[in-house]
């Protein structure tokens, strides 16, 4: 595993590159897109073991920070959505450059799976695949997970808790949108959180894509149907597992689910 | 602010960190090292081991985030050492990586709940130490403090729903199973524990080792006199430590408010750590302090990444 820095002189990145281990050359690669604050600390583990089982397999990977996130230079209020789709088409040229071939697969979890189908279509990048996992498709209700999941990280964690945080939570519907789970977010960057919805989500034609999702997810399962019936390559698999994305691990919440893990490593793996 | 990544220690097995330095000019002749609070990974609760680098760095002060050995980045490590001598040996080869390419010889070790037993074992044997902050790590309240905190949980129940699921929880663990200990930590009675950390702070305190201890509302709502050193606070050497209490911050820094505050206090006491707190007795034979030019003499052990 190398650490680098790559990127336009303006805006460099963080990111860690794991070589294919194969002594042949790596026959594809494999773009790792993070999650959003809290989640992206959640699956940090996660996202190493997997690159590391995929280097194995025989393919490289590229993780890295969004600007403004990770170790990545910039505020946490710095990051945004635009910003971040460039950040993908930056990653990917430096990962085409790197593991010498134009087979790139794209993996994105949660609103780094959004972001991932967001760069498909607006940057020159061309993934061979897009795999994601519990991809956002609708913001506002994601805000609106943040939120309670930041009230519940604060009843949680103090010894008394403020008990006026619920009344809060459901009178103001901005409270804790400045700082979910720690992690300030800019006035933009709520605005285009909340302009998230299925209609201006859209697979990309060139693109075959893979959603893993709880089979209860009535948005995304919707959503899915939608593309389809727009005739673009896309494919729903049902995927249940433990990993509570805004809290943190637990006995019955595991950093590194297994099934999670066997289940994309054979996805991406192919 | 200069900040590159860096993978150093073993060869075989090498470790993950981040280095921080000032963008030019003078720098400090102390540098932090921060680790791994529990199992996340180096940049710290809510991303607050980034926010503390890049301040220290706007005020001279370098630092190295990492992962201890087979934490977030980091290799799993060859040796056999136990997880607390395995922490010491990864943290001095994060204190031979800044003494190498900054020349920095005194390091503050920044350690958050776990993290802050790893930095009282480094301490311990490592004279390099001048400074040592410990957030939530050891905490002794006596029976006073500790009756106190349930019985206002038990008041708080009338008119406070959020506490009902802590008391439900406080009783199942009262009440329930056992549960196995973590085996990655030694499961020693809570005496052993206190005198190990009065035994030890002490011999800091004597060396001249600044120490830091700050502690949240996470374990209390309040505290009328170090209640979470408990027996520990009436011991002489106590009275120099550095002690906090703050009811408004939590254990993982939840809200931004928290967070400006847990910064200004460290940052604060870094500060006046590095510029003259009364420093550890250096070892025999090391070379006197000196403040350090940084950059412009070892631009070529630097890689160059544009400040943030």
């Amino acid at each position: 595993m190398t650490p680098l820095v790559f990127g336009p002189a303006g805006r460099q990145l963080v990111g860690l590159y794991h070589p294919a281990e194969s002594q042949r050359a790596a026959k594809a690669a494999v773009l790792m897109c993070a999650p959003y604050g809290h989640e992206a600390m959640r699956s940090q583990r996660f996202y190493r073991v997997l690159a590391d089982r995929l280097a194995r397999a025989g393919l490289s990977v590229l993780r890295f920070d969004y600007h403004g996130t990770g170790d990545s230079p910039g505020d946490d209020a710095d990051g945004e959505l635009d910003g971040w789709q460039r950040d993908v088409g930056a990653a990917h040229q430096e990962l085409r450059r790197l593991a010498d071939t134009r087979t790139i697969l794209w993996f994105g979890a949660r609103l780094g799976a959004t972001i991932a189908l967001m760069a498909a279509q607006h940057e020159r990048a061309d993934p061979t695949r897009i795999v994601l996992w519990d991809l956002v498709v609708d913001g506002k209700a994601y805000l609106e997970e943040l939120r309670a999941a930041h009230v519940e990280a604060l009843e949680q964690s103090f010894c008394i808790p403020d008990r006026t945080l619920r009344q809060q939570l459901v009178r103001d519907p901005d409270a804790f949108t400045d700082g979910p789970l720690g992690f300030e977010m800019s006035a933009r960057l709520r605005e285009q959180m909340r302009a998230i919805t299925p209609l201006n989500v859209t697979v990309s034609a060139g693109n075959d894509t893979t959603v893993f999702a709880d089979p209860e997810n009535a948005a995304v399962q919707a959503w899915v149907q939608a593309q389809v019936a727009r005739e673009l390559p896309v494919t729903l698999a049902p995927f249940r597992h433990p990993l509570v994305w805004t809290t943190d691990p637990q006995p019955n919440n595991a950093m590194v689910p297994a099934e999670a893990l066997q289940r994309l490593l054979a996805e991406l793996r192919g | 602010m200069k900040e590159f990544p860096i993978l150093f220690g073993p060869e075989d097995a090498p470790l993950m960190g981040m280095v921080t330095t000032p963008a030019s000019g003078d720098t400090a002749p102390v540098a932090c090292l921060m680790l791994n609070m529990g199992a996340g990974y180096r940049i710290g609760p809510r991303r607050i081991n980034v926010k503390l680098a890049r301040r220290l760095a706007q005020h001279g002060i370098s630092s190295l985030r990492m992962d201890l050995s087979g934490l977030g980045d980091s290799s799993a490590p060859k040796g056999q050492e136990r997880f607390t001598q395995q922490a010491v040996l990864d943290l001095q080869a994060a204190m031979k990586l800044l003494e190498t390419t900054l020349g920095i010889q005194r390091f503050i070790v920044i350690g958050l709940c776990s993290g802050g037993g790893r930095g009282l074992s480094l301490a311990e044997v490592d004279p390099r130490v001048v400074g040592l902050f410990m957030f939530d790590s050891y905490a002794f309240p006596g029976p006073r403090a500790r009756i106190e905190r349930d019985l206002r949980r038990m008041l708080a129940l009338a008119g406070n729903a959020s506490v009902y699921g802590k008391v439900g929880r406080w009783l199942r663990r009262k009440l329930g199973p056992r549960q196995p200990s973590a085996q990655l930590f030694d499961d020693e009675p809570i005496e052993e524990t206190q005198r190990y950390f009065a035994t030890t702070v002490r011999q800091l305190v004597e060396r001249g080792v600044a120490v830091f201890v700050m502690y949240t509302g996470t374990l209390h709502v309040r505290d009328l006199g170090r209640d979470q050193l408990g027996s520990v606070a009436d011991e002489p050497f106590a009275k120099q430590l550095e002690y906090r209490f703050i009811g408004e911050i939590d254990h993982t820094l939840t809200s931004i408010a928290g967070q400006q505050t847990f910064l200004d206090e460290v940052g604060d006491w870094v500060r006046r750590v590095a510029s003259g707190r009364p420093a550890a007795k250096p070892a025999l034979g090391a070379p006197p302090v000196q403040r350090v030019q940084v950059v412009a003499a070892q631009k070529g052990a630097l890689p160059d990444m544009a400040a943030g």
